[in-house]
């Protein structure tokens, strides 16, 4: 056996040593060379665990999962929100485009079809304006340009002319149609610029379906069968102030105004009067109608209301009554008073317009708003609308009707062919009453022109770095489905490589 | 077996009934020429598939009286030569493939022969499709160098070449032996018509789609499904795939495109759209052809999904390793 000492040290193993070595020994068992059991340290497994199951499964591998590293600070409260809803209306970073005119009262008057394909800017006061009635909306690519402009379509000349034919009495009702991205909702900012610019009262709902899916508080009106959105309605008050301040600040009360439940000073603005309504949501639904009376009364200017998803009001709300039915979209005050100047029920005695635009991107679908757009586009082309031609537009399958339709006045009362599918149960009876006689305004692609002028608008500012000729145009344009706009943006701004 | 260690007499037996090629079945590729002379000096009818040594005549021991006895023993003598040893079949015996040999020799023979005639472009000849390298082995039964065959067939092309008029019959019946039996160069596809109406039509396909488009002069307008592009494809990628034939051939505003298309999923169905497309386009316009397959826009791309195998998860992966 090897000796305890160092082999290779001459020097003599000391007693201590000995002793030692002799007491150890004794501790083990004699003649084993194993390693005691006791000795062993248990190895601890790695972070992964071979786990057997029962019977029959296979082994499973468990990892622990590490905890995500923290980061900074999480935003606070209400950051996230703020930052989704953010609207950015001038980049500072973009050229000037030199030669832009603005949307001026007088131009809107005579826009012609030299207009047609440029993009006009729109005034600061406008601008400020329409941000207040939340008209622009964060994804419209605002933030890329100088400053906020809008490109003049073929459309946009026809629905110049509506506006201004309606600053008589009685007014226009409009609905706005299209596919996806074909720029209903910029036609609806066109619109309420070109109100905003001839001096009309401009209301904007910008989303429908704030009204409807149940997110703020709802209170019923005494009564009445309506229902009020308090929240809302102070808060509206609050942007039609803001954006209709130049004009409210003049007009002052000359009404009484019994329903309103606070004694009301004699004298007061209009502005005023809608503070009033804002600061206290219990009374200004009574308040936003004592407005309405008061803004339409005698000699005061038009009135342009706009709503933006229009699906969303013809059905059923999120909203139940007390015994838990569902509350029909109609029976919100709201939208009951907007609905009675877009059905034409009532009507606008200093002149003005009620615009809705239909929305196509996840709103739901309503039979009654589809087959009332139909027959609208029915009686006004008059024929049946058989298929969509190339242009993604419908077509009618009597010519002649449409020309005898455009030149003979008793034709009027011409045929309508889209018919009520018996089959279908999601009719919905109010919404085919509210939706019987509204006129459509159906928006496809650009004229080659129309996206020419755009795009050079693009490449004016900055944003598209190339030539703009008759190649690229084109490309684009068939590459958008045949000019539908949001598809042309997204080609040829947002997927810049 | 080695044949070369067999018996001698045995050995040519057994070489023919090894051969991939019977000797009799020589004529197959090419017709044996063989000088006069040198059959003369064969001890053995090499042609004949059941050639064996031949036994020499009894020898006569008249005497020296041998050229004054009968005619008939006379005559005997001259006719059947003795010879001392066997003599091969062919000049090329020695070399390593002598039908090859021979058939080169052939073919070189016959362009030397008729190298004076006049000849047409390489591009306006008759277009043949030659035996394969592996089918010319089979018919041979030697190992020929896939180079060499190449030159065989270069000094093909060149008879080829020979003005269809003045094309000597011998020269045909070679081309002839190395000409395939199936000419493939006559499947050609139909050229695409343009109707009455100026539309032409393209089928195309790619994946599990199947595509028609009926391309007509227009301004760039696009139709599939009765749908406009961007919503028939929600990627910018596939609406690009769809025009990309009239992109790259300068003629998007030039063409409207109805299409319809059926099957498969969305890179399938654009990718068949493609394809539709350049062959309607190529009906319009033919001379585009060129420039379409530059493109990638007329090769049909055969892949398809691969099947799934026994033992595996899908085409290729294997289940996951257990511990047992």
């Amino acid at each position: 056996m090897a000796s305890p000492a160092c082999w290779k040290c001459l020097s003599r193993p000391s007693p201590l040593q000995m002793t030692s070595q002799i007491q150890l020994r004794s501790a083990t068992a004699a003649f084993s060379t194993t390693t005691p059991v006791f000795n062993v340290v248990k190895k601890k497994t790695a972070a992964g665990k071979l786990i057997q199951s029962k019977a029959g499964q296979a082994k499973t591998l468990r990892l622990k999962k590490k905890a995500p590293v923290k980061m900074g600070k999480p935003p606070a409260p209400g950051e996230r929100k703020a930052m989704r809803k953010r609207v950015v209306l001038s980049n500072t970073n973009a050229l000037a485009v030199p030669g832009m005119q603005d949307l001026k009262k007088d131009i809107v008057g005579n826009l012609g079809k030299e207009f047609v394909g440029r993009v006009l800017g729109i005034e600061g006061k406008t601008v400020d304006a329409l941000r207040a009635a939340e008209a622009f909306k964060p994804h419209q690519s605002w933030c890329f340009f100088r400053r906020p402009g809008i490109l003049i379509r073929e459309e946009t000349i026809v629905l110049g002319e509506k506006i201004i034919d309606a600053e008589k009495e009685g007014g226009l009702k409009l609905v706005l149609d299209g596919d996806r991205v074909t720029g209903k909702s910029l036609m609806l900012v066109s619109a309420l610029a070109m109100a905003h610019v001839r001096g009309w009262i401009v209301l904007n709902v910008p989303e429908a379906q704030e009204l409807t899916n149940a997110v703020t508080d709802y209170a019923a009106i005494e009564g009445s069968k309506l229902y009020s959105q308090n929240t809302y309605t102070a808060s509206w008050l609050t942007a039609i102030a803001k954006t209709n301040a130049a004009i409210l600040d003049k007009l002052k009360l000359t009404q009484e105004h019994p329903e309103v439940p606070i004694p009301l000073p004699a004298d007061i603005t209009l502005t005023r009067l809608c503070e009033l309504g804002a600061r206290d949501p219990e009374i200004s639904w009574p308040i936003l109608q004592a407005l309405w009376k008061e803004m339409t009364a005698n000699g005061r200017p038009p009135i342009i209301m706009a709503l933006d998803g229009l699906q969303y009001i013809s059905q059923d709300s999120l909203y139940r009554t007390p015994d838990f039915k569902p509350i029909h979209s109609h029976d919100l005050a709201i939208v009951d008073h907007f609905l009675a100047y877009l059905s034409g029920e009532k009507t606008f005695p200093n002149g003005g317009a009620a615009i809705a635009a239909t929305s196509r991107s996840h709103a739901p679908t309503s039979k009654s708003m589809e087959l009332a757009i139909r027959k609208s586009q029915e009686r006004q082309f008059g024929g049946r609308v058989i298929e969509r031609d190339t242009w993604g537009r419908e077509r009618y399958d009597d010519i002649r009707a449409i020309e005898a339709f455009r030149n003979d006045e008793n034709l009027r009362s011409i045929e309508v062919f889209a018919e009520r599918d018996p089959w279908e149960k999601n009719y919905d009876a109010r919404s085919d009453r509210a939706l019987a006689k509204i006129e459509t305004m159906k928006l496809a692609g650009l004229s080659r022109i129309e996206a020419r002028g755009l795009m050079e608008y693009w490449a004016q500012s900055g944003l598209l770095r190339k030539q703009v000729d008759e190649k690229i145009v084109t490309e684009k344009w068939t590459l958008a489905g045949n000019g539908v706009v949001g598809e042309i943006e997204r080609g040829a701004l947002h997927m810049r490589i | 077996m080695k044949i070369a260690w067999l018996p001698a007499g045995v050995v040519e037996g057994v070489r023919c009934a090894c051969l991939p090629r019977k000797m009799p079945l020589r004529p197959l590729i090419g017709q044996q020429t063989f000088f006069p002379g040198r059959r003369q000096l064969s001890t053995t009818p090499v042609r004949s598939a059941s050639a064996s040594i031949t036994a020499a005549s009894p020898i006569s021991f008249v005497g020296g009286d041998k050229k004054n006895s009968g005619d008939a023993t006379y005559k005997d003598a001259t006719d059947e030569i003795f010879y001392a040893r066997l003599v091969p079949y062919s000049p090329s015996y020695f070399t390593a493939q002598p039908y090859f040999i021979d058939d080169v020799l052939e073919v070189e023979k016959l362009a030397q022969k008729y190298a004076a005639l006049p000849v047409v472009k390489r591009a306006d000849a008759p277009r043949i499709a030659w035996i394969t390298l592996m089918e010319y082995r089979d018919i041979v039964g030697e190992r020929v160098n896939a180079s060499k065959y190449k030159k065989v067939l270069h000094v093909l092309q060149r008879l080829n070449q020979i003005h269809p008029t003045v094309m000597p019959w011998d020269v045909k019946k070679k081309l002839k032996q190395y000409t395939r039996n199936i000419n493939p160069y006559k499947n050609v596809p139909k050229p695409g018509i343009v109707d009455e109406g100026g539309r032409a039509i393209g089928v195309g396909k790619r994946k599990s789609s199947t595509a028609r488009a009926w391309l007509i002069e227009g301004n760039g307008e696009v139709m599939i499904n009765g749908k406009t592009l961007s919503e028939a494809f929600g990627r910018i990628h596939d609406r690009e795939s769809v025009i990309w034939g009239l992109k790259a051939t300068d003629r998007l505003d030039k063409y409207n495109v109805w299409g319809l298309v059926e099957g498969g999923g969305t890179t399938g169905q654009a990718e068949a759209l493609t394809l539709a497309v350049a062959k309607a386009l190529i009906a319009h316009e033919p001379a585009l052809k060129p420039a379409l397959r530059r493109a990638g826009c007329v090769t049909r791309d055969p892949r398809k999904v691969e099947r799934k195998k026994p033992g595996h998860v899908k085409a290729r992966k294997m289940p996951a390793w257990v511990k047992r």
